[in-house]
């Protein structure tokens, strides 16, 4: 945070002197690599799906999802018996979804996971490349309470809102997701737009709280989810949510940390809270 | 005074004097008669009895400059050729003052980086690289005080207020003994002493900031005080521009510094100086208003040193320093919020001894102790009804060396400088050491514990030195050098360039001292009776231990910081060549480095070597005084470098998937993805800076001065970073390169009553 703030600041002294100007640069070209990103949770269906991709040449003009069509997806139910982990369960065949419309997403309507259910990801692609990866959907967070208010900014309302939820004794992790949106249907999580990842080094065994610092507009609803996941899902989404806003004088080449092995990528397994808010004033 | 020349009349012997103004000199039987020369003073000639022990306190006055030179302040004019230092150049603060620079603020860090061999970060840094070396592998003292952070304005300008500075030195190799601390460079900063005549006022108003010195005697021609303050005013220039909504923000920097010396006898002098200075930094959100950040940072320094003379031939001076560097933030954020306080922190004793045993030999040796306290990080605040409170575990270490040298004149030929230093590093309890799962980051609950004053970590190490000149005649020589150098402390950044949060750290068990060899070879040569002075150097310095971060690492309160670290080595070699003019109306230095610097990591760039970030084949500084007249004066400068080497993306991929339902289709976050290390160099950066200096008036009580100067003269875009722009919306991926300065006048008024 103070980090992007001292940023922030700096850029806003640059930006009184400095000066941009397009220019013409060859990059080597890139060896391609296969890219994942997998999700199953135990309460949204939308949120159940596997992205295929691969990485391209950065001047490549496709900017589009770049999805892979051919690939054959698995996900198959585990089971913890004493210390190990057995992946023995149901086994779910994820289809594509539409080659044109979302080519590389593949999903399985009937799949639900369930809490404190361990799963497998097993991925073949027509060239022999396999990639597998494993992780748990634990308990979800139970929100406790939930508040909004507005300040009077000229001629705008901005809203706010703050929540809190008991975090437990034992180690937790946690991604959220905030959908400003009246239909309430997440198809994918990139349809929400703002998102936090954070554990609980500061805030362990007690109420956690958290507050919207940038504001909403009057009127807005916003459907919060609130999901528990895996500690080395969590590095995952910590280390793209670097390698996602990477950029300026001070960047640095980061690789994000992959929870999957074949792959650059994750599978999460998110217990989902979720809650919605309308920021308006009752009628 | 420093390195006034001291000559024996109708002889070629004579002395320097050295940081105190203490010299000594062997007399014969018939020699009674001394020359003392400084630049800027009238010189003088004493005659006195000759004795077995001759004590003379001697005092020049100062004279008004008939013309503005170039040259090294108070030296003989071929010790270039004559001294076994080599690599080792000093400016005066009046030369500092005349350069060009940007805003038309004069900075030490800005005009040391004209020198063959240093290279500058940037624009937007005062770090500075020696000889393939990174910025915290430069120790940089205060009057002997370490200053962690030489910043202010996040690295456009330094803390050095050039009205308080009397003389910079900077040792780039062949570093003797009585120096140690960081691998690749020594920055002294030496401040004035204070007028001991007269009272005196000056200061400047410049485009960004101000500054007042006021001066005096505290004893007639004796001792003396100083206090030196400055503050910028960029947050009261821009208030009228910023929008109401952003009115809450703010940034400004001030410093101060204060000297005074006092003679307690005809042995004894006492000298007491100090610096305190800040950078404020207050944030408050245009969108929220219960969103407040103030973030501030700064050093403070304090040196208490004691001259004494034991006999003629024996000298020393004790020091007593004190150096913090603190680092604040504050966030508020309606009832909530949290702050964090870090600071590293010295005591520092040192005694240092100068002694002429026998002819042609100076001895010098001495003591220096450090004790350090690291505090990377205390947190406390609320959320909500919870509190927080957490620290990452203070450290402490002491830090000892023993030196002896010998500045030996073999013969009328030859001079060697000879030394060891026995330096030693211990990391001490109290501390917790937390033991981390390295997949999990997570602390597995088992910790080692360490009483107070139990040692943690200890480096006994020697560092041999070894320099020497060889005269081939008395307008040129031959030096060399070698020395082996350790360095405990570290700092631990991952931008490549100094910033406000960037955190030192001690070597540990699992953090070993960094090690740096350097051979160097040159030939001095000087012409027209030392009016030209030219040299060529040539370097080799391979580094070992060497930390990095791994890609992506978070530093910023992070428990298990050695975790990030990863280690590896350096290797830089490259030749300096060095011309300067010193005497006339037209003076000036070309310098020209060509150099190669790598580093090879095993866990970074699949363990191939890399070009370190700034290195820089080709480096040039070109700069010209030329005294139009009495009232009128120019300076000129231009720089030319290779362009900084960086790691570029090669390949993107879209993750974070989603369908827009009201617009029906996707969305994507775009991820980069790296190729190799530095393997892209970003164009050239050179630019050419201009100044004029007119003195308006000069009478005995007022003297004003005004400075015109045109930074970046030809409106070069030299570049700051190069960004990649995929467009989906045009599907198409353009490249952009920032860049920072254009063309840039500035205009400076400086007074003096």
């Amino acid at each position: 945070m103070s980090m992007r703030i001292i940023a922030i600041a700096l850029f806003g002294l640059l930006a009184l002197s400095s000066c941009e100007k397009e220019i013409s640069i060859n990059v080597p070209p890139v060896d391609s690599e296969l890219v994942v990103e997998a999700s199953i949770n135990q309460a949204i269906p939308t949120l159940n799906y596997v992205f295929i991709n691969r990485t391209i040449d950065y001047f490549n003009p496709q900017l589009n999802l770049n999805g892979l069509n051919d690939a054959e997806v698995y996900i198959t139910e585990g089971s913890i018996q004493g210390t190990d982990t057995l992946y023995s369960g149901t086994r779910w065949k994820f289809s594509l979804l539409s080659d044109s419309l979302l080519p590389g997403v593949y999903a399985n309507l009937t799949f639900t996971g369930k809490e404190n259910t361990p799963y497998k990801l097993d991925i073949s692609m027509p060239d022999g490349k396999k990639v597998s990866g494993t992780t748990f959907i634990g308990k979800p967070p139970v929100i406790d309470s939930m508040q909004y208010w507005f300040q009077i900014e000229g001629k705008d309302t901005n809203s706010f809102f703050w929540m809190q939820w008991f975090d437990g004794p034992e180690q937790n992790n946690y991604r959220m997701a905030i959908y400003n949106n009246v239909d309430s249907l997440l198809l994918g999580w990139g349809a929400a737009q703002r998102f936090y990842t954070f554990d609980d080094e500061l805030i362990n065994n007690a109420m956690r709280p958290f507050r919207s610092l940038r504001p909403y507009s009057y009127g807005d609803t916003l459907n919060i989810y609130l999901s528990s996941i895996g500690r080395r899902e969590y590095l995952f989404w910590e280390s793209f949510g670097s390698a996602a806003n990477n950029g300026g004088p001070f960047a640095t080449p980061i690789a994000v940390k992959s929870n999957i092995s074949g792959a650059i990528g994750s599978f999460t397994g998110y217990a989902i809270e979720r809650k919605r808010i309308v920021l308006r004033y009752p009628k | 005074m420093i390195g006034a020349a001291v000559r024996i009349a109708n002889s070629n012997r004579g002395a320097v004097t050295n940081s105190y103004g203490f010299f000594s000199l062997n007399l014969n039987e018939n020699e009674n008669e001394l020359h003392i020369s400084y630049l800027g003073y009238d010189s003088k000639t004493i005659k006195f009895k000759p004795g077995k022990e001759i004590r003379l306190n001697i005092s020049l006055s100062p004279v008004g400059l008939k013309g503005r030179e170039v040259v090294i302040t108070g030296e003989r004019s071929d010790k270039n050729i004559r001294s076994t230092e080599m690599s080792r150049i000093e400016l005066s603060g009046e030369k500092i003052k005349q350069l060009p620079v940007i805003f038309g603020e004069p900075d030490v860090l800005k005009a040391i980086t004209l020198l063959p061999g240093i290279k500058s970060g940037g624009e937007a840094s005062t770090g500075f690289y020696v000889r393939g070396g990174g910025p915290d592998q430069n120790l940089i003292l205060m009057d002997e005080a370490v200053v962690y952070n030489p910043s202010h304005l996040f690295g456009f300008l330094s803390v050095f207020n050039s009205d308080a500075v009397k003389n910079i030195d900077i040792i780039k190799g062949g570093m003797p003994a009585n120096y140690g601390g960081r691998l690749s460079s020594i920055l002294n900063v030496n401040m004035r002493e204070g007028n001991n005549q007269q009272y005196k006022t000056s200061g400047g108003v410049g485009l960004i900031s101000s500054r007042l010195t006021f001066e005096g005697p505290l004893q007639k021609g004796k001792s003396s005080f100083l206090v030196s303050g400055r503050r910028t005013y960029i947050d009261v220039l821009a208030k009228p521009f910023i929008p109401s909504r952003l009115s809450g923000n703010s940034y400004y920097f001030y410093d101060m510094n204060v000297k005074g010396n006092v003679i307690l006898g005809e042995k004894d002098r006492l000298f007491i100086s100090g610096y305190f200075g800040r950078d404020i930094l207050n944030f408050q959100s245009p969108q929220n208003k219960d969103v407040f950040f103030d973030f501030g940072w700064g050093n403070s320094t304090a040196t208490l040193r004691w001259n004494h003379v034991f006999s003629p031939k024996l000298f020393s001076n004790t020091s007593l320093i004190f150096n913090r560097y603190d680092l604040f933030n504050d966030f508020t954020f309606g009832t909530n919020g949290f702050n964090v306080r870090s600071s590293v922190q010295d005591w520092n004793l040192k005694s240092d001894f100068t002694w002429f045993p026998r002819e042609n030999h100076q001895v010098k040796f001495g003591l220096n102790y450090t004790y350090h306290t690291f505090q990377p990080g205390i947190l406390s605040g609320s959320l909500g009804s919870t509190s927080i409170n957490q620290a990452i575990n203070k450290q402490f270490a002491h830090e000892y060396a023993a030196y002896i040298l010998d500045e030996w004149q073999v013969n009328q030929r030859l001079s060697i400088n000879a030394g060891l230093r026995l330096v030693a590093f211990q990391l001490v309890g109290p501390y917790t050491q937390a033991v981390f799962d390295n997949e999990t980051q997570l602390a597995t609950g088992e910790s080692k514990v360490y009483k107070p004053g139990e040692t943690i970590a200890f480096y006994p190490r020697l560092e041999p030195r070894l320099s020497g000149t060889y005269l081939l005649n008395s307008e040129s020589s031959i030096k060399g050098s070698f020395t082996q150098t350790y360095q405990f402390l570290h700092l631990a950044t991952t931008s490549g360039a100094q910033f406000p949060l960037d955190l030192w750290v001690p070597s540990s068990a699992r953090v070993k001292p960094q090690l740096a060899y350097q051979y160097a070879l040159g030939y001095f040569r000087n012409f027209k009776q030392d009016a030209y002075e030219s040299s060529v150097e040539v370097y080799y310095k391979p580094m070992y231990n060497q930390i990095e971060f791994r890609p992506g690492a978070q530093l910023f309160f992070n428990q298990n910081l050695e975790n990030e670290m990863v280690f590896g080595e350096g290797l830089s070699y490259g030749a300096e060549f060095f011309l300067r003019k010193k005497a006339g109306d037209l003076t000036g230095w070309v310098g020209y480095t060509w150099s190669r610097t790598t580093r090879q990591f095993d866990a970074l760039n699949n363990g191939q070597p890399y070009f370190f970030r700034y290195d820089r084949t080709h480096d040039i500084s070109l700069l010209l005084a030329y005294q139009i007249n009495p009232k009128w004066s120019a300076n000129f400068v231009f720089v030319f470098g290779t362009g900084n080497a960086v790691t570029l993306p090669v390949g993107r991929y879209t993750y974070r998937f989603g369908v827009n339902p009201q617009e029906q289709r996707p969305e994507f976050a775009i991820v980069d993805v790296y190729g190799k290390v530095n393997d892209y160099r970003l164009p050239a950066y050179h630019r050419a800076d201009i100044s004029f200096t007119y003195l308006a008036k000069k009478t005995e009580k007022w003297e004003s001065s005004w400075n015109f100067s045109i930074y970046n003269v030809y409106n070069r875009a030299n570049p700051y970073f190069i960004y990649f722009y995929p467009d989906i919306e045009k599907q198409e991926v353009k490249a952009f390169m920032v860049y920072l300065f254009p063309i840039l006048p500035s205009v400076q008024w400086n007074f003096k009553f």
